[in-house]
């Protein structure tokens, strides 16, 4: 049985079908070859089910705000601000480049909006400055993946629904590896632009970074929303998702007038398209973990390492996360999070570890796979928007994947660093 | 749309109007969902109560959005695959995978449809109503096996498209180009 679901999924995945058929064609397979009294129509009521918890709104909220602001000025400001900051320190411009995308990813959520967003005016003044395109190119794409930690994130809205965890939790123990992350990457920036004997850039005055405070002020209310609405208990993630749609009308199109009204029904069906895209994989995801956990097929993977998890929580934490950076070394991090989610799940019960945290790893994992070589999914995006060959875009990456192994080994080892601000609150 | 496709006229009538019926879902879709979502913020927080369907009418919206997209995903070659073995292919083997997988994926998709008209028709003789809109079930999930169809739909003439002009077509009216920036291409 398990051999045919990981055969099905495999041959089918190989040879570049959509994903949503390796899902549902292991769920078939299972169905007729093991149990076919079930009625079929059983699966599709699971699909149907798996994209109805009332908090995966929050996905098309969260990304008709972010394709809202990749459309207006909001990116920029945020990037002018931290440059005004930080560019005359050692390494300031790479420093700048990784502080945007974390910044920006706290008000996207998407890691291909922050490449983009802050990729395409970054890159030719760090190439200006003489830092390599290798190293410039790995830093955007891995600070993109911030993004992913950072709230809002989709991939933890999607982890919180198949794993039932409070995704209010989990937006908030990103705070912390997300921030984490962003200052190792800033100290490779710094030691990067010593070794590559890089000038420093100018300092700005302070009436320049006044006025880019200013200028930033009212982006920045986008983290206050999200953050602080759920932080205080003020607003669901669903509701904090409606907020950031409003705010981001009010800002693009009443306040900085970079959005036309008459923008907003094309912009409505960018994210129509992305949210049916994801949501029939989440759909096809529902029927496939259904039919897996009802042929009880967790168990006959994980068999007695369940048992053996309890004892040593430490060894489940490091399967649990080779599985899901491996995945995502191949595969979209939305399909590795629907895949092994529910076959993981009686593991993490057993172990008797926290949710929330091992949540926060299987999204750092996503983060730290998306962006590795042979295929993770963001150096395609890095390949499309820089028009650069897969080999010149891997170059650098080494390095990045390093220091976020370093910071899983350290979230691992140290929970607080994940569980601290949920800890405070919940 | 290319000269070649000219044979495909009537055809392609028929599929604009549908496509028009697609991108009005999903915009319809997706900004009544930001309108509803936004009203409710507002009435739980000012006027002290969410409003009572807001639940039942997302949860519409969303198998609405999800299933009534899904065609228009196919239209614009935009569902999410792993195209790393296809993309070493030329040609002919490339075009031949392509349909194949067309070919395959619309089968599966009509499955399921027909699964789907089954479970409708469960829900119809169930008479099952949404608790605080009172709306028949059947009526929200029908989106659930015409959109399997219409994704169906899209990948045949996928199929069509591919057995009858030259070149590799991603979808109906989406060529296959390959980018100049994709790693492959230093090899041909």
């Amino acid at each position: 049985m398990l051999i045919l679901v990981v055969t099905v999924m495999l041959v089918l995945l190989a040879l570049g079908f959509p994903m949503m058929v390796p899902l549902a064609g292991a769920a078939l397979a299972l169905l007729f070859g093991f149990f076919s009294g079930i009625q079929p129509a059983l699966l599709v009521q699971q699909m149907v089910g798996g994209v109805q918890p009332v908090v995966l709104t929050a996905v098309p909220m969260f990304i008709l705000a972010a394709d809202i602001m990749t459309k207006g000025h909001t990116a920029n400001r945020l990037l002018d601000l931290v440059d005004t900051f930080v560019r005359h320190l050692r390494g300031g411009l790479p420093i700048t480049t990784a502080a945007s995308c974390t910044l920006f990813g706290a008000v996207s959520g998407s890691t291909q909006a922050t490449v983009v967003a802050m990729g395409a005016p970054l890159r030719p003044r760090l190439l200006k400055a003489g830092y390599r395109d290798s190293f410039v190119m790995a830093l955007i794409i891995n600070s993109s993946d911030i993004a992913l930690l950072i709230p809002p994130s989709i991939g933890m809205i999607i982890y919180g629904v198949v794993a039932g965890v409070s995704v209010g939790e989990l937006f908030i123990a990103g705070i912390g590896p997300g921030l984490l992350v962003l200052a190792l990457f800033s100290l490779y920036c710094w030691m990067a632009a010593r070794r590559q004997n890089i000038p420093r850039e100018p300092r700005a005055g302070w009436g320049d970074r006044l006025r880019a405070l200013r200028s930033a002020s009212l982006p920045l209310g986008f983290p206050v929303i999200v953050v602080g609405g759920i932080y205080s208990g003020y607003f669901s993630p669903t509701e904090a998702a409606a907020v950031s749609v409003l705010y981001a009308l009010i800002l693009e199109v009443g306040v900085f007038r970079a959005v036309r009204l008459s923008e907003i029904p094309g912009i409505a069906l960018s994210t129509g398209l992305i949210t049916s895209v994801v949501f029939i994989l989440v759909a096809a995801g529902a029927a496939f973990s259904w039919m897996i956990s009802f042929a009880g097929i967790p168990d006959m993977v994980l068999g007695d390492f369940i048992q053996a998890a309890g004892d040593s929580p430490w060894l489940a934490l490091a399967v649990i996360c080779l599985a899901y950076f491996v995945g995502c070394m191949f595969v979209d991090p939305i399909v590795v999070i629907l895949v092994l989610t529910p076959i993981f799940a009686p593991l993490i019960a057993a172990s008797g570890l926290d949710p929330v945290h091992v949540g926060t790893l299987v999204v750092m994992q996503a983060a730290i796979g998306s962006a590795t070589p042979p295929f993770g999914c963001d150096i395609f995006t890095a390949i499309a928007i820089f028009r650069r060959p897969y080999l010149d875009v891997i170059r650098g990456t080494p390095p990045f994947i390093a220091i976020l192994a370093v910071a899983t080994m350290l979230l691992i080892a140290f929970p607080s660093i994940a569980l601290f601000l949920p800890n405070l609150l919940y | 749309m290319t000269t070649s496709a000219r044979g495909f006229a009537p055809l392609r009538l028929l599929d604009r109007a549908v496509e028009r019926l697609e991108q009005g879902i999903l915009v319809g879709g997706i900004l009544a969902m930001a309108l509803l979502n936004i009203a409710n913020v507002i009435s739980r927080n000012l006027l002290g109560g969410s409003m009572s369907f807001a639940e039942e009418a997302n949860q519409g919206l969303i198998v609405l959005v999800t299933f009534m997209g899904l065609g228009y995903g196919v239209r614009r070659a935009r569902h999410i695959r792993m195209s790393a073995f296809y993309d070493q292919l030329r040609g002919r083997a490339r075009k031949a995978l392509m349909t194949g997988i067309a070919a395959g994926t619309a089968a599966l998709l009509l499955l399921l449809a027909w699964f789907a008209v089954v479970h409708v028709q469960q829900l119809y003789q169930s008479g099952t109503v949404t608790p605080a809109l009172r709306v028949p079930v059947y009526l929200i999930q029908l989106s659930v096996p015409v959109g399997l169809l219409l994704g169906a739909a899209q990948y045949l003439l996928t199929v069509w498209r591919n057995l009858t002009t030259e070149g590799t077509w991603l979808s109906f009216t989406e060529p296959d180009v390959y980018h100049e920036a994709e790693p492959e291409s230093a090899s041909c």
